[in-house]
């Protein structure tokens, strides 16, 4: 990557205001003009627990994903930070406050942990702080200040952010902020810089002033919003929760409702309900929220009715890991529900998918009449990434629905060459018809003849194939070399920024490669998919996941073995571990033992 | 089996790191940590100059490769202020409000640079040249073809001097009693010197002495008045009369302490459990019957050397070493404190 590419990682225990300076960091790079994505990892618990890491990587040019290594640490609390040592690359610098007020214990200061090549920097954070606004809660900003000015960043839009960050609160909160940042600003500016990070000026492009700092759960609001969303119900539950929160502030100025149900349950159920009555609805929850939700998920599809459910993983099964990224519930969000229950899922890669996908979910979802799940995990949905807004709204407007007017009872299943049926809103004229769990005819009166089943199966089945179709999404895209290559990797969901740059480090290292995201996974895009497949001696699936869930959806959809690389540690993937992998694979083709999961890796279907 | 033994080293320069090298390869299991206030790994600093020369990165003047330290299982404690040894509870506490225990303790913590009294209220005006960072900050305020003056013109500061002049920059040496220090010259010997330094193109201005130091901007901003009322000037002013050990935070360590730490000739202080090595000791000399600095790289090392032996079980004594030899060849000064 040309210019500036660095990661700054900031590690405190949770009230130290760690996720905080986060924050203001990577608005303040993504206003200079800088492409970021950033990531805060926190503890579930509230103040005064736990690890909390911010990392910010800041780029000239557009980035994908973390880089493993951190070019600086900040610490803001030694205890944590410490394990992280290892995560600076050489010659990179490790700040940290070398005047703490409490005795340490012996072996507990950062000066002991620092590698021989990496740079230490002791600053006296809490007194810096301390001095310049009576306060020693400006620490985090003061070590801003102090990265601000060890690293010559221009202090202006520091100090920008600071003021916007602090607007509603009383201006003595804001007026400390600011000098805490100075004066950390100062300390920093006089320090000799020893390590070999470099930031050069952004290169402003015409589109940069329209950037913004979003995150996949910012996005996806965003999303529902422009697509017109009427309706929602919501039970919190992390790493959903800031979807419900931000809409729950914008859709009453739209006029739409927001609703916080008891449950996940009755959530699911009241936008089955307003998607029956012809509303746009959604709810958002996460794998927990997704398991109770099943049985209506069931009734949905059955039911033939148009909602929206956003699912953000996290580390499971049951109460799990809920602040730690994982992407396990592939098979649940494709297969889960009683019955044959075929439904749209759309897994979106970055920060900008989102948007599309849970716009978009709108429309699959009405055109054939089904539950459509946008499929999220805690590192897409916590994520930030500087994104430009469209310039128009990309999402068609809810059609009109009408009963076809005809003699006769409303068929409301009838068979049509779309295998999509005519649907009525209640109280339509004309489109009188009985809706229920049960099995049904074509004027959903129950039935359970053989023949009946039959056919209402392969209508629910076959009315989605042409969701692959469907203008102006992305259901799978090829990225990387064109024609024959050594080594494929087949990618989905929040893993598919590692898996890129993989992809172009390996061919930076003269290896032919290519990529693939699948965004639809459900039903799967299998032209694209098996043309990739033709292309490639060896696919490699890397996932977040013990098993492999999506290596097995593709074994099973294309009878075609791959090697899969799964991870199960609750932390994003790592470009190193696939790159290794790769290289492997175009070495030898064969997988290596113990990085790769430990039942043999080649998931020949033979 | 036992507890691995604690062996605490204050100061990673020449003499600590040739000792944490030996208790490693002479005891296995030791933990040794090597504490410095610096932020960088142990660096050449009679290497510094070449920064006149064109090198810019300090990785360029390393002594060894970074890696070496993990190889040896040595911890290196940089950026890390030693404020107090407590030598009865054998604890050794750092400005970060860390208490550090050891069982036995090396302290190389080395000298910085001697600056008479009568200049000391002016110490703000002079440049550095002790460290990489010093050394860089001086170098950008001496521009091409510059000024630099230099008071006294001990050993390592006529090292630079040399550099100065072969790179095209004026120097002006005042001389005082640290001329040529660590050497002692006889006044018979200094002419023959002096003129060997004017012939290499250094200005000298001898017999003056400086009572003031001044800011007064422009081109050459830093300006020397001496007692006279002459002046000189130039882009900086450095002082390089010799050494003073750093000592300070051993005040209240319980160790007999003179200018340097005091040492019998196996570099052991009056307390049994703390050694000390390199320009910060006076050793015991049978021949002298006195403590005396050694200076010169290689003394240094080789006390670095002896005392982690000491430290390991061995009994060695730091034999006097030749002393330090400086002479004029083929008109150039030639003295073996520069051998490395
Ligand atoms: C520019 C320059 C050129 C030189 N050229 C020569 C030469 O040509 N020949 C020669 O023989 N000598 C030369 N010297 C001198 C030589 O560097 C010293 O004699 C030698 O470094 C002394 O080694 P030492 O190990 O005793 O201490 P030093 O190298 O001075 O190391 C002292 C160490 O102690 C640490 N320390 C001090 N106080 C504390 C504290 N309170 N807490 C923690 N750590 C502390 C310091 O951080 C440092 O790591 C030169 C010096 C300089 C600056």
């Amino acid at each position: 990557m040309h210019g500036t590419d660095l990661q700054i990682a900031i590690c405190g225990s949770a009230g130290d205001g760690t996720i905080a300076a986060g924050d203001i960091l990577k608005r303040t790079m993504a206003l200079m003009g800088y492409k970021v994505i950033a990531f805060d990892l926190y503890p579930a618990e509230i103040r005064g627990f736990g690890k909390c890491i911010a990392r910010v990587r800041v780029s000239s040019e557009q980035a994908y994903s973390l880089k493993h290594h951190s070019d600086v640490l900040v610490s803001l609390h030694d205890g944590h930070a410490i394990p992280h040592v290892g995560e600076v690359r050489d010659f990179g610098a490790v700040i940290f406050d070398d005047a703490p007020i409490a005795r340490v214990a012996e072996g507990g200061h950062m000066s002991a942990h620092v590698r021989p090549a990496q740079i230490p920097y002791g600053a006296s954070l809490r007194a810096i702080s301390e001095q310049a606004s009576g306060n020693a809660r400006g620490r985090n900003i003061a070590a801003l200040g102090y990265l601000a000015g060890l690293y010559d960043i221009p202090p202006e839009a520091f100090q920008q952010t600071i003021m916007r960050k602090f607007a509603g609160k009383p201006e003595a909160v804001t007026e400390a902020n600011m000098q805490a940042f100075d004066a950390g600003y100062d300390v920093g500016a006089g320090v000799f810089k020893l390590d070999d990070v470099t930031m050069e000026p952004p290169s402003y492009q015409a589109e940069g002033a329209r950037a913004v700092m979003m995150t996949g759960n910012g996005a996806t609001v965003r999303g529902l919003l422009d697509a017109g969303i009427e309706c929602f119900f919501g039970y919190p539950i992390t790493p959903a929760t800031s979807i419900m929160e931000r809409l729950a502030q914008e859709m009453p100025l739209r006029g739409a409702r927001l609703l916080q149900t008891e449950d996940e349950i009755s959530a699911i159920a009241a936008t089955i309900g307003a998607g029956y009555a012809g509303a746009r609805a959604a709810t958002a929850t996460s794998g927990p929220g997704l398991a109770l939700m099943a049985e209506m998920l069931g009734l949905g599809v059955m039911a033939e009715v148009p909602s929206v459910i956003v699912v953000s993983q996290r580390g499971g099964p049951s109460t799990g890991m809920p602040t730690k990224t994982e992407q396990s519930d592939l098979n649940m969000a494709v297969f889960g529900a009683s019955g044959d229950a075929q439904r749209i899922v759309l897994a979106p890669t970055n920060v900008e998918g989102c948007y599309r996908c849970a716009g978009k979910a709108f429309e699959l979802a009405e055109r054939h009449q089904t539950p459509v799940i946008v499929l999220l995990d805690l590192y897409l949905s916590n994520r930030y990434e500087t994104v430009i807004p469209p310039k128009t709204n990309p999402f068609a407007p809810k059609p009109f629905e009408g009963p076809s007017v005809g003699g006769g009872p409303f068929r409301r299943f009838a068979e049509t060459p779309t295998n999509v049926s005519p649907r009525a809103l209640p109280g339509q004229a004309g489109g009188v018809h009985t809706i229920t769990g049960l099995e049904h005819n074509e004027l959903g009166r129950p039935s359970d003849l053989p023949e009946m089943h039959a056919a209402m199966s392969r209508k629910r089945h076959e009315k989605l194939i042409a969701a692959t179709e469907h203008p102006g999404l992305t259901v799978a895209k090829r990225f990387g070399d064109e024609g024959p290559v050594p080594v494929g990797i087949l990618g989905w969901g929040s893993t598919f920024g590692e898996i890129l740059e993989a992809m172009f480090a390996a061919q930076a290292e003269g290896l032919p490669c290519t990529a693939m995201k699948v965004v639809m996974l459900s039903p799967l895009p299998l032209e694209h998919i098996e043309a990739f497949f033709a292309d490639c001696t060896h696919v490699l699936v890397p996932e977040l996941n013990y098993e492999g869930q999506f290596a097995q959806l593709i074994c099973g959809a294309t009878g075609k073995p791959v090697t899969r690389l799964t991870r199960a540690t609750g932390t994003p993937m790592q470009v190193e571990d696939i790159l290794s992998e790769v290289r492997r694979l175009a070495a030898t083709g064969q997988p290596s033992e113990g990085e790769t999961d430990e039942r043999g890796l080649e998931a020949s279907l033979s | 089996m036992g507890e691995p033994s604690r062996y605490a080293i204050i100061g990673s320069g020449s003499a600590g790191f040739g000792a944490a090298r030996t208790i490693r390869e002479r005891d296995p299991e030791a933990r040794i940590s090597l504490v410095t206030i610096s932020s960088l790994p142990f660096y050449n600093r009679y290497d510094l100059p070449k920064l006149f020369l064109g090198v810019e990165d300090w990785r360029d003047l390393l002594a060894v490769p970074t890696e070496v330290f993990d190889m040896l299982d040595i911890q290196l404690r940089r950026a890390s202020r030693v404020v107090e040894v407590d030598g009865r509870n054998l604890t050794i506490q750092f400005a970060h409000n860390e208490v550090m225990g050891f069982d036995r303790l090396l302290v190389c913590s080395g000298g910085g640079g001697y600056l008479p009294a009568a200049l000391s209220d002016y110490r703000h005006l002079l440049h550095d040249f002790g460290s990489f960072e010093q050394a860089v900050v001086t170098r950008k305020a001496v521009p091409k073809g510059g000024t630099v003056i230099m008071l006294g013109g001990d050993m390592i500061g006529l090292d630079l001097a040399f550099t100065l002049v072969d790179t095209g920059h004026k120097v002006i040496l005042v001389t005082n009693d640290h001329t040529f220090w660590p050497h002692q010259i006889a006044p018979e010997e200094r002419g023959e010197l002096l003129d060997a330094l004017t012939a290499t193109g250094i200005e000298i201005i001898d017999g003056r002495r400086p009572t003031a130091i001044e800011d007064i901007g422009g081109r050459l901003p830093r300006r020397m008045v001496f007692s006279d009322g002459t002046t000189a000037s130039g882009n900086v002013i450095m002082a390089f009369c010799g050494q003073q050990p750093s000592v300070e935070f051993l005040l209240s360590a319980g160790i007999d302490i003179e200018r340097g730490i005091l040492v019998n000739t196996q570099l052991q202080s009056s307390n049994d459990a703390i050694w000390a090595a390199g320009d910060v000791c006076q050793i015991w000399s049978d021949a002298g019957k006195g403590y005396k600095f050694y200076h010169g790289w290689k003394n240094v090392r080789i006390m670095g050397e002896i005392a982690a032996r000491n430290m390991t079980g061995a009994e060695e004594a730091f034999d006097d070493p030749d002393p330090l030899a400086i002479r004029v060849e083929d008109g150039r000064i030639w003295s073996s404190f520069w051998e490395h």
